[in-house]
């Protein structure tokens, strides 16, 4: 088998993707898209824990699937979110909604 | 009845203040026969337990004191108490104070007559009855300094009676101030005793003092502090200073409490810790210092007043300090004698000076003259008093000033005797003074002379009761007046420090004592009879001394002073501290410095999405990092 370390670097590569996709976006949809993307990231460490460090048991598996319980939750508020925010202000970049400032 | 019920002498006149006080305006007359019939019974009680303690007496032995009172608050190594102490010492001040206090009352119907606060005046005037009798029967130091305060207190509202005179404002507030410095002394020495024996009870410290059990230091000078707390009080030099200012009150106040009663407690509190006294060392010679110095600069200030009140209240001056000089000796008995008589002459001098004033409304001796004439019977009873005070035979003055003679010639070193008997003349040189200037002589002011008449009854007849005492009080020295009464003897064998002292007569004491007041006498008929022309030129021959007596030797410019140049610039850099370092430094600095802070901060709120996930992301990474750090 491929060490466990080769899964960890690409979770940890695909969750700096998404870091990085989160910081530099202007488009909302695009954020949550890099969000998506670190969800998956960190739902892949699971897993490999899961079979390589304890195999017998299944917690990493139950947790990946709860992470991706979640995803779809909040995947669904943040687009009715964003759908509300392009009916005000016909523009779904971030950079220009900033009325909650001081 | 007896001394278990002495409690009740206090308690009468207390409860019928706080009547006066809650729902006095709707009582009928103000409540002014509420007061009357308060102290009133507190004096038939009185005789109920002077009966008793005579009684006690008679059957020999030792006595130390009926004991009454109940404990307020206990705790593990002490207990205080209300508790109230008869023995013959309180006995005399409860004769002094209910009495007089009684004829004070009776005649402010008459005087205060029309007063727009008179319901106030007998409330206020129970009170501080109330607050006297408990001071002299206290047991304990710490109810001592209870009453002590009670009795200042009522001494300052009773000043400021007239509050709506600026004097008169003033002069209630520098009595409270200095008797004020006196109290904290009293209030440090009662609690270095404490500290040092563990008790408050007086009877226990005096046995402790007198075995030797406290520390001689701290002995001397808790006692000196109590005796601070007793000038303050009896305005001794230093602190004489309140008590000619005080006779803005009313003069029925000037009578009680600053003739007969209050200023005396200072005395009574020097005779009862006498035994405080003895043990220290070197107290009884400040006593007596002090006291001599009183007694001659109030003698020579009273020569030069010139508002009647104003004389009479130098002279209540010269007889403390003539008090502090019999302490002196460490014997009770001379001046508790003087104390006893001084109350009523003096008392009958005041008011026996309100009669006049409620007369002519004026209290200038140089607009008046001749007003013998107008008011008989008023300058009859004020002329006895007068030659009381100087101590003429065989008034009442005459023999407590033989008896204060015979205790300092005997006691004392010769130098404060011969200095007590000098004060003998200056005494009677300005008693005649007062007497020839207000009522012999033609009237300087014939508006003034038309109006005066005698006063009504309910004035007229305290005045003549006390007359009457003050020519007949001072035969109670003899032992065959004293059983007569039902006492052991005289007064010496009733009130004394450790051992009875018999009156006894000494020729040469007796005799010159006589001549310096006829001396006294003629001088003042020869400086100040007819008109007074001798004394003005004399006073134009020396016009500094007389510019220093009229200023009171400046002690009131050099107090004035202190307080202008020490205590209100201390003041003001107090003032300066706390309203600059610590409100606006500490207070509206601290609340200036968030609302700071919080402006800084508010510019974090950009309100742009990128700049919020930023933030959480350097966060997180910092704390990674942290972890990463400590972890390892």
């Amino acid at each position: 088998m491929i060490p466990i370390e080769s899964f960890l670097v690409l979770s940890a590569i695909l969750f700096s993707l998404g870091v990085y996709g989160v910081l530099a976006r202007r488009h909302a949809v695009l954020i949550l898209m890099s969000v998506e993307l670190m969800l998956n990231a960190a739902s892949i460490n699971m897993v490999a824990f899961a079979v390589y460090a304890s195999p017998e048991r299944f917690e990493g598996l139950i947790f990946a699937v709860f992470i991706m319980i979640v995803a779809a939750a909040e995947v669904g508020l943040a687009l009715a979110i964003i759908l509300r925010l392009f009916r005000n202000r016909t523009t779904a970049n971030v950079d220009e909604v900033k009325q909650l400032k001081w | 009845m007896g001394m278990e019920q002495a409690w009740l002498i206090p308690v009468l006149p207390l409860l019928s203040a706080a009547v006066l006080i809650l729902v006095g305006k709707y009582l009928p007359r103000k409540g002014d026969w509420l007061s009357i019939l308060a102290i009133g019974a507190s004096f038939t009680i009185f005789f109920f337990v002077l009966k008793d303690l005579t009684t006690a007496l008679a059957t020999g032995g030792e006595f130390a004191g009926g004991d009454s009172g109940t404990d307020w608050v206990s705790f593990d190594n002490f207990t205080l108490r209300f508790g109230f102490h008869v023995d013959q010492l309180s006995a005399v001040m409860l004769a002094v104070v209910s009495f007089i206090s009684l004829m004070v009352q009776v005649y402010s119907v008459g005087y205060m007559k029309g007063d727009k606060r008179y319901g106030w005046y007998y409330a206020v005037q129970s009170l501080f009855v109330a607050s006297m009798l408990t001071l002299v029967l206290a047991d304990n130091f710490l109810l001592l300094y209870f009453a002590w305060e009670g009795v200042g207190l009522c001494s300052f509202l009773l000043i400021g009676h007239y509050h709506e005179r600026r004097s008169a404002a003033e002069a209630a507030k520098k009595a409270f101030i200095t008797t004020r410095l006196g109290d904290v002394g009293l209030l440090i020495g009662v609690i270095l005793l404490w500290r040092s024996v563990g008790t408050f009870d007086m009877s226990d410290i005096f046995a402790a003092a007198q075995s030797g059990q406290i520390d001689q230091g701290i002995l001397t000078l808790s006692t000196l502090l109590i005796l601070l707390g007793a000038m303050g009080k009896s305005a001794q030099f230093p602190f004489h200073v309140w008590l000619p200012d005080a006779m803005e009150g009313p003069t029925p106040v000037s009578a009680l409490i600053h003739a007969a009663t209050m200023v005396v407690a200072g005395v009574y509190l020097v005779a009862r810790t006498m035994p405080l006294f003895e043990a220290a060392d070197g107290a009884l010679v400040i006593v007596t210092v002090v006291g001599l110095i009183t007694t001659f600069m109030s003698a020579f200030m009273g020569l030069v007043m010139t508002d009647m009140k104003k004389v009479v209240a130098y002279s209540t001056l010269n007889s403390l300090g003539l008090m502090f000089v019999a302490l002196g000796s460490g014997l009770v008995t001379a001046a508790m004698l003087y104390l006893f008589t001084h109350a009523f002459f003096k008392a009958l001098l005041f008011l026996a000076s309100g009669s006049v004033y409620h007369a002519t409304d004026e209290l200038d001796i140089r607009k008046m003259g001749g007003l013998g004439k107008k008011m008989p019977v008023t300058a009859i009873v004020f002329t006895l008093g007068a030659l009381s005070m100087a101590g003429l035979l065989p008034l009442a003055g005459f023999w407590a000033k033989d008896e204060l003679l015979l205790t300092t010639f005997k006691h004392q070193n010769a130098f404060v005797f011969a200095l007590v008997l000098a004060s003998v003349v200056v005494t009677a040189l300005y008693m005649a003074r007062l007497v020839l200037l207000v009522f012999t002589g033609t009237p300087r002011d014939k508006h003034l002379n038309e109006h005066a008449h005698e006063p009504g009854l309910l004035m007229k007849g305290p005045i003549v009761l006390l007359g009457v005492l003050t020519v007949v009080a001072g035969l109670v020295v003899f032992d065959g007046v004293g059983r007569l009464l039902g006492f052991p003897g005289g007064f010496g064998e009733f009130v004394f420090s450790h051992e009875p002292e018999a009156f006894h007569v000494n020729a040469g004491i007796m005799a010159s004592s006589i001549l310096l007041v006829i001396a006294g006498l003629a001088g003042g008929l020869y400086f100040w009879g007819g008109t007074a022309a001798r004394a003005k030129a004399v006073g134009e021959r020396l016009p500094q001394i007389q510019a220093l007596l009229e200023n009171k030797f400046y002690m009131d410019d050099l107090y004035q002073w202190l307080i202008d140049r020490v205590v209100l610039v201390v003041a003001g850099v107090v003032a300066w501290y706390d309203r600059v370092v610590v409100n606006d430094t500490g207070v509206n600095g601290t609340a200036a410095a968030t609302r700071f802070g919080g402006f800084l901060l508010k510019f974090q709120q950009t309100g742009l999405l990128p700049n919020y996930a930023l933030f959480m992301t350097i966060g997180v990474v910092a704390l990674a990092v942290i972890a990463f750090i400590v972890g390892t």
